[in-house]
């Protein structure tokens, strides 16, 4: 029988892939880390991970993350794993859950990669089906991550972000952004990276996730490979930047999954995710405010909002209040906050 | 066109063999070769994979040299693919896979200390139950022979070869002693999780047969008589103290046709 957890919801705001190497330090030093998410087929079994996870969740709002439902099999979903993932979602209570636009088995095999779908109206009915099928399984909307790509098909007859925005339209499934694969893809099969994430209907995106690459050159050909294996590159910061612009603060996840580095890592990267978002809502904010005020008074820096001692100023905001000749920090501060919460 | 199962069982053979099934026309990859852009799945999956392996048959890499072991894995992985997104489960078929391999055939005790390994997996893959005490059963009739219900973990697993002192020799960075690693003797080994670890113990025939009938729901009284039965001065007393000692017991339970009950 599961236990019940309280409900902890994931905030608009930046969190880490929990990887094993990282558990017990977890579990000791509990460290700010917003939240955390984990592949679903990790926690599947009984083992000690199953028991630690079972510990942090009871700290950190939690988000699962499937990697192997093949939501775009022709021959529809397997049960028994759809079954297996239902039971993780009922013992660890997620706030969000996710999948790929991908599918991974055919043929009796599971090849353990995501493949990318021919994006046409036969793959459409087949992943709405699918889809539909997981979310009246678990009962929740289930977000869908676009893929990083190596290949398309000639006979496509959609874009992969024309596909995903009528699945959304279809199934009232959600949508979970991965910025990386958006580069990876874009650049491998040569389309603009920044017109994909806006044709995505802003309101479905639940979730981003950020990750590095790898560059490998075969001949002629320079190709990105998704292998979450290093810092988040600043092209791929760009593109969140460009993200943000247009969604707004949303749950953030730094995902690392080969050659894994210190804890500390993450988090940095995690509380550098949070520092761009503060500070891009911040500039926008201070924007709108000049567009609005023709003169505005000046008013003295103050990090206190009615008398309550504010401490969570972002550091990129706190430096880009001080470089601006004004308006107030106090209501432009205000307006931040306001904006996580309504996202969250 | 392909309809879209035929089209992703003919990727899926693609990725999964070496050749490409695929026709290039199906495909595009911008200003690139498609089938070059093929090869990164075919090696995404096949290194994905081999990982999976390496990470649950370590010191099995260890003695068939990593680029062998790269090898089998690989013809593995191409012959008997996952049929499941588990990847723990995966690889149950590989020690038995490595005695079919012709070069591996002067060498079985690749093959079996690749069996101790995969039951090592399980074990980590398997609940830990709260342990139960002796004392808390003083005031209990449990009859003339209970069922002893033990760590759903345990493992045990009996070869011809010294499977344990080769696992253990290579637990360490220290150069191995050929001596111990080719050693013909049978060993019975018990192994079951503890937390983040296995524990693993090496057990005498009658232990052995002690634990298995109790593992397999036999009860008590099966169990003792099979430890007699292999040596007359087994002890009882001291074999049951050990299971709770160990932390084995997670529960005692009058047995179904037992006269008390």
């Amino acid at each position: 029988m599961s236990r019940a957890f309280q409900s902890l919801a994931i905030p608009a705001s930046a969190g880490i892939g929990l990887r094993s190497p990282h558990i017990a330090e977890m579990l000791t030093r509990r460290p700010s880390a917003g939240w955390l998410e984990v592949h679903a087929e990790n926690y599947m079994g009984d083992g000690a991970g199953v028991e630690a996870l079972e510990r942090l969740r009871e700290i950190y709002p939690l988000s699962v993350h499937s990697v192997g439902l093949s939501l775009g099999s022709a021959r529809g979903v397997d049960s028994a794993h759809l079954e297996r993932l239902r039971k993780v979602c009922e013992r660890f209570q997620p706030d969000l859950v996710s999948e790929h636009l991908a599918w991974s088995v055919a043929d009796g095999a599971y090849l353990n990669d995501l493949l990318p779908l021919r994006y046409d109206e036969e793959a459409l009915a087949i992943v709405a089906r699918n889809v539909e099928t997981v979310q009246d399984t678990l009962k929740r909307q289930v977000l869908i991550e676009n893929l990083s790509a190596y290949v398309a098909f000639a006979d496509s007859s959609m874009t992969e972000a024309e596909f995903l925005a009528e699945l959304v339209a279809r199934t009232g499934c959600g949508l979970l952004l991965d910025v990386n694969n958006v580069q990876v893809s874009a650049h491998n099969l040569q389309y603009d990276a920044k017109a994909f994430i806006d044709a995505l209907p802003a309101a479905a995106i639940g979730e981003i996730h950020l990750a590095g690459h790898a560059t490998n050159h075969v001949g002629a050909d320079t190709v990105l490979i998704d292998d979450h294996g290093s810092r988040v590159p600043p092209v791929v910061w760009a593109l969140y930047q460009h993200a943000i612009d247009r969604f707004g603060p949303r749950p953030t996840l730094i995902e690392w999954d080969t050659d894994v580095p210190v804890l500390d890592v993450l988090l940095g990267e995690a509380m550098w995710a949070d520092m761009l978002t503060a500070s891009i809502m911040f500039n926008r904010k201070q924007a709108a405010r000049r567009k609005q005020t023709a003169e505005p008074r000046p008013t003295p820096i103050c990090l206190s909002v009615e008398g309550q001692t504010t401490t969570s100023m972002p550091v990129l905001a706190a430096f880009a209040a001080a470089r601006a000749p004004r308006p107030s920090i106090s209501a432009a501060l205000h307006s931040i906050e306001e904006e996580y919460h309504v996202a969250a | 066109m392909l309809p879209l199962e035929h089209l992703q069982t003919t990727m899926a053979r693609s990725v999964l063999a070496i050749e490409p099934l695929v026709s290039a026309k199906m495909l595009t990859a911008g200003k690139a070769d498609p089938l070059a852009r093929l090869r990164i799945y075919q090696n995404n999956t096949r290194s994905s994979l081999t990982a999976a392996l390496m990470a649950v048959f370590p010191v099995t890499v260890q003695l068939i040299d990593e680029r062998f072991f790269r090898y089998v894995a690989s013809e593995f992985i191409r012959r008997y693919p996952p049929v499941e997104p588990r990847l723990p489960r995966y690889g149950a078929g590989f020690p038995r896979f490595l005695k079919t391999i012709d070069t591996l055939s002067d060498m079985p005790i690749v093959a079996e200390t690749a069996r101790l390994e995969w039951a090592i997996a399980e074990a980590l893959d398997t609940a830990s139950l709260p342990p139960r005490s002796l004392a808390e059963y003083d005031n209990t009739d449990l009859g003339l022979s209970p069922d002893i219900l033990l760590q759903p973990s345990l493992r045990l697993v009996v070869s011809h070869w010294s499977i344990l002192s080769v696992w253990m020799a290579h637990q360490q960075e220290t150069a191995v002693d050929e001596s111990i690693t080719w050693t013909r003797r049978p060993e019975r080994v018990a192994l079951w999780r503890s937390g983040n670890y296995v524990r693993l113990f090496l057990l005498d025939r009658a232990s052995f047969a002690f634990w298995h009938s109790l593992k397999h729901g036999f009860g008590l009284e099966h169990a003792t008589g099979r430890a007699l039965a292999l040596d007359p001065a087994f002890d009882l007393v001291s074999a049951l103290v050990r299971l709770f000692r160990d932390r084995l017991v997670t529960n005692v339970r009058v047995a179904a046709n037992s006269p008390s009950n």
